[in-house]
């Protein structure tokens, strides 16, 4: 799971100024951090939920994502 | 006594009219017919024209799906038959979406759809009921510089159909839409006369008043426009001024939060909206920079082109910017802006057989002060940026329209606009344009930018809708909308009131780009010169027979010169636009060395005796340098000349090391980080040092948003502690060098320094092998001097450029990091400091001290920039003399330049002037030869027989057996062959 989210997801993700990295995998949930422009997307939900579908598509497994926002100090107000 | 601030709760008359002007948009379209057999099928792109397909392939799309994946491309397709209520009327395409969509309709390019426009006119470009829709999106997470803000609404990755219709358009209704558009600008924005505003509110409600919204009636909507044209454009009582060109442009970054790949569709997209916008409005004209995007356009789209060369020809379409892509222009050297000119012009020329009078720049980080000769040697006379006007953080630059002098004297007529280049040419943007205008009294017309960039298409029909109707407003600016070329020409050319700016056009703003992705400067560096060994290699060997590679270098130079775009070397992008760039340079390497090729003899590619010391790879070599065996040598070749070179060992004692290390020119005392507390030097009887010397300092570093762009003055604020892991210790000694290593380092990153000592030359070298795993941290090596100074000197590649080091003026104070080429010096007149450099370009200079930057570990937009290995070394050189006669640029330029194996020997070497290039004409019937003068001196060369003088465009200017060459002059002649 971990080289699948490094190796397979991050590069896309990565193609649109995000980044995502691998923290755990456990009992069905899948966590990741997430940096760049994905830490202040407003519809990050959208993306989390096609994470958890090609997962099953070339894991064959369900899962469930949860992130972590890591965002940068300059976008970190709230 | 308590005071009640009364908030207003109730409803504004101002925002009645907006909801009114609200409710009468949703009227646009008359009829709609719902597209409902879509299908889509989703993808990723990798290379141009290349895409990786989902393997769930075809699949229905119905409004409310879920489409577009990160960094995806779809592609859609559908069969429609016109609906009988639509036949025979003006029919439209309409589809509203975050991405950039191209819309193909029975096998032509009709035009474009993205977050700035809606709807395609189809009814020129089709001749059946029957419509076979292909169309291709790319989403656009990041939305056009985030400046307008309904495109911001909308960005991510993941998007919902909203439905894709056949629609007409109520143009009477579309009319009244686009007045409002202009005068609700008007009445919203405070640059306007305040009485005018209230007369507008109150005449728009007037309007407004006329249509019953819930029961919209056409001939009510005619009478408000009715009202609108007799009560608001015919009263002329309040008088604005003002002069303004408007020029259509779109900006387009080849790479930014995309890659390059991207670039073709992003520019095909745009020149194919702008296109149609011509065949609605034949009034309009549009600019558009970049050869390259020509050429991929030319190469992928040539139905697209052929209509491009038709639009070029009737004037509508205007190429302008004369350089193949728009590099930075503070990194490149100047031969690489060189062959940014002469590919554009000679594309330009062979495509639509015209030579670009105009520099087109409106993005870039700056502007060295070589750039002048440049532009003019190259058939250009206008300059346009944008930067310094509407981006520096310390002063205002003082003009708009005026001359810009250069290192030698040339000058060019230059234009920097006072507002931004990306507009929506609103009327509050028009006047904001005018009221910052500088040259009021004598620069003529004021520039005013319209069009969305980034792939943002350009100009949309509201844009040129709200044109027209400008002139009908007494309030507005007089408007003039014109080429680019026509508005240089009309306001600068021969103005002899324009005022003179000499020296560089340093923007005070992004003053990280000289040292974010550090990797890519290095590569970048390093193959400008091998670019340049390669074509003298390639010449000398073609005067002996063999085929000149003319294709291969033309692409591997080009490629180069894309990478140099000014958001791809400066290091301002995502990381597969760095991952992109690196997979080039290795190419590009491997493909010079298979140019370069081998010889039995060391071949001096310098047009001067190479006659300092030199690193040569040789695996049974004495020394080590960048994990390779070698020896250093003096080689003593003689200019552009090949030889054997043979070392003997020295055999006496010439280091001492104890507490000073003692060598022929210096004592020497280290501190354990590999800092220098003392350096005697022997021969001027001289201190060096006065406080930190070869420090090694790391600073926080937290810019802001403009992370990987800005150093702020206040980053010496917060220190971060470097820790000694291994101290200095001596790990070499033989008869040229004494090695000595130490271990630095953070929790995160470990950085070793091995410094060198020499025999036979007065360099102290730093070799630094980093591990850099930081996050906002600024890496900087400190040399405290003992020179009192109040100018260092900076290399620019074309000469010399003096900086104040003190912080006297604000415009000084500005200026705390600069960039520099190969080396920087601080000296008095008998004597100085150099520090040269093999790939750095910022250097902070203040008072007596140098900080040449190193490293920088930013995270926007790129998360992993500069993490990972890095190596790099400067060397420390103390000269006697000034700097010329030290002949620091001579021993940066052999610290630069390896010495490989060719068997090569060039008669003539050009006196004193440094050998740019040596290359076959790309005609291919003339040996071309670039001079430079480097030193600020005067001079003539004798050429023993008459040669063609030429441009940077390899046009014949004259013939001539002498040249006389000014200061910092950049001579080109011609040899036929």
């Amino acid at each position: 799971m971990k080289d699948y989210i490094n190796n397979i997801i991050k590069p896309k993700l990565q193609g649109d100024g995000g980044e995502i990295d691998f923290i755990s995998y456990e009992d069905g949930t899948l966590t990741v951090l997430l940096q760049g422009e994905c830490s202040k997307c407003l519809i990050v939900d959208r993306c989390l939920s096609w994470i958890e579908s090609e997962v099953m598509r070339d894991m064959g497994e369900s899962v469930k994502v949860v992130a972590q926002k890591k965002k940068p100090f300059f976008w970190d107000k709230d | 006594m308590a005071h009640i601030k009364v908030v207003r709760r109730s409803m504004r008359p101002e925002e009645w009219t907006d909801l009114r002007f609200g409710w009468l948009k949703r009227y646009i379209y008359d009829e709609k017919f719902e597209i409902e057999n879509l299908k889509v099928r989703d993808a990723r792109q990798v290379a141009e024209m290349q895409y990786e397909y989902y393997p769930e392939g075809w699949r229905p799309l119905n409004k409310g799906d879920m489409y577009f994946t990160p960094d995806g491309t779809a592609f859609f397709e559908t069969d429609v038959v016109v609906p009988e209520k639509l036949k025979g009327k003006e029919l439209w395409f309409s589809l509203k979406t975050a991405a950039e969509i191209i819309v193909k309709v029975n096998g032509k390019y009709v035009g474009g759809v993205d977050p700035n426009r809606d709807r395609i006119l189809l009814t020129p470009y089709i001749d059946s009921d029957f419509l076979h829709f292909e169309m291709e999106g790319y989403n656009r997470s990041k939305p056009d510089d985030e400046r307008n803000p309904e495109s911001l609404s909308v960005r991510g990755c993941r998007q919902i159909f909203e439905g894709a219709y056949l629609a007409t358009i109520n143009h009477t209704v579309l009319d009244l839409v686009y007045d409002l558009e202009l005068l609700l600008d008007i009445a919203k924005s405070d640059l306007f006369n305040e009485d005018y505003r209230n007369f507008l509110n109150r005449e728009i409600n007037n309007a407004l008043n006329l249509i019953d919204f819930d029961d919209l009636k056409n001939e009510d909507v005619a009478s408000a426009k009715k009202y609108v044209d007799d009560v608001i454009f015919a009263n002329d009582d309040y008088k604005g001024n003002g002069d303004v060109a408007l020029i259509a442009h779109s900006h387009l970054d080849i790479a930014y939060y995309w890659r390059r790949i991207h670039s073709v569709q992003k520019n095909l997209r745009t020149i194919l909206i702008q296109l149609r916008l011509m065949d609605r409005y034949p009034d309009f004209k549009y600019t558009h920079t970049q050869a390259y995007t020509y050429e991929m356009l030319e190469k992928y789209y040539p139905d697209v082109f052929e209509e491009l060369k038709e639009k070029i020809a009737n004037g509508q379409f205007e190429p302008v910017g004369a350089m193949y892509v728009e590099p930075d222009c503070n990194i490149p050297n100047a031969e690489s802006l060189i062959r940014q000119f002469m590919y554009g012009q000679h594309y330009f020329r062979e495509k639509f057989g015209k030579t670009i009078k105009n520099c087109w720049l409106p993005d870039v980080f700056g502007n060295s002060w070589i750039l002048p000769q440049i532009l003019k040697k190259s058939g250009v006379d206008y300059f346009v940026s944008n930067k310094m006007s509407t981006w520096n953080d310390t002063n205002r630059f003082p003009h708009n329209n005026f001359i810009w002098k250069g290192i030698d004297g040339s000058e060019v007529y230059a234009c920097v606009p006072p507002t931004h280049f990306i507009t929506w040419n609103m009327p509050s943007q028009i006047q904001e344009n005018w009221e910052a205008y500088q040259d009021k009294n004598q620069g003529g017309q004021t520039m005013s930018m319209f069009g969305y960039g980034d792939g943002g298409s350009g100009c949309t029909e509201e844009m040129i809708e709200v044109m027209h109707r400008f002139n009908k407003l007494s309030i507005m600016p007089k408007i003039e909308h014109i080429s680019g070329q026509e508005f240089l020409e009309k306001n600068l050319k021969d103005n002899k009131n324009l005022a003179k700016w000499d020296g560089e056009l340093y923007l005070e703003m992004h003053r990280g780009t000289f040292t974010t992705k550090s990797q890519m400067k290095r590569y970048n560096r390093k193959l400008e010169y091998k670019l340049r060994e390669a074509e003298i290699v390639s010449t000398l060997r073609h005067l002996k027979g063999a085929e000149y590679p003319h294709d291969e270098i033309r692409d591997i130079y080009k490629k180069l010169l894309i990478n140099q775009f000014h958001d791809i070397l400066p290091g301002s992008h995502i990381t597969p636009v760095f991952r992109d760039a690196m997979a080039d340079y290795k190419e590009f390497d491997e493909r010079l060395d298979k140019i370069l090729g081998t010889g039995e003899k060391y071949f001096n590619s310098l047009n001067f005796t190479r006659k300092h010391l030199t690193f040569i790879e040789d695996e049974n070599g004495k020394s080590v340098r960048y994990g390779k065996q070698g020896n250093w040598v003096i080689p003593n070749l003689p200019p552009l000349s090949c030889g054997e070179i043979s070392w003997r060992t020295y055999a006496g004692e010439w280091c001492e090391i104890g507490n000073k290390i003692v060598t022929p020119f210096y004592e020497i005392e280290f501190e354990y980080d590999g800092s220098i507390k003392s350096l005697y030097d022997k021969e001027a009887d001289r201190e060096w040092t006065n406080g930190e010397f070869n420090k090694l300092k790391l600073y926080k570093d937290n810019p802001g948003v403009y992370d990987a762009w800005d150093i702020l003055p206040n980053y010496k604020d917060r220190e971060v502690e470097v820790k000694i892991i291994s101290p200095l210790k001596t790990i070499e000694k033989n008869s040229e060098v004494a090695s000595f290593e130490c271990i630095l380092g953070t929790e995160k990153s470990t950085w070793k320094r091995m410094i060198r000592v020499f025999r036979q030359s007065r360099g102290i070298e730093v070799e630094n092998i980093v591990d850099w795993n930081e996050k906002h941290v600024l890496a900087k090596a400190q040399f405290d001097c003992n020179v009192l100074t109040r100018k260092a000197v900076c290399d620019t590649s074309a000469g010399f450029i003096e900086r104040d080091t003190h912080r006297n003026t604000t415009w000084q104070q500005a200026r705390f990091e600069v960039c520099h080429h190969k080396w920087v010096d601080m000296a008095e007149t008998d004597g100085g400091i150099a520090i040269i450099n093999d790939s750095k370009y910022g250097v902070g200079l203040l008072e007596n001290s140098m900080s040449l930057s190193l490293l920088r570990a930013t995270v926007r937009p790129d998360v992993t920039s500069d993490i990972g290995h890095h190596e790099f070394s400067y060397m420390i050189y103390p000269h006697t003399e000034d700097f010329v006669k030290a002949e620091i640029n001579n021993i940066a330029f052999e610290y630069n330049v390896p010495l490989g194996k060719a068997d090569l020997t060039c008669e003539n070497s050009f006196g004193e002037l440094y050998m740019q290039t040596m290359k076959m004409s790309e005609k291919g019937n003339m040996i071309v030869i670039r001079l430079s003068e480097q030193n600020g001196r005067r001079g003539k060369i004798h050429l023993g027989g008459k040669v063609k003088l030429l441009n940077f465009l390899e046009d014949v200017i004259e013939e001539t057996d002498t040249v006389e060459y000014k200061p910092f002059e950049i001579i080109t002649i011609g040899i036929e062959t």
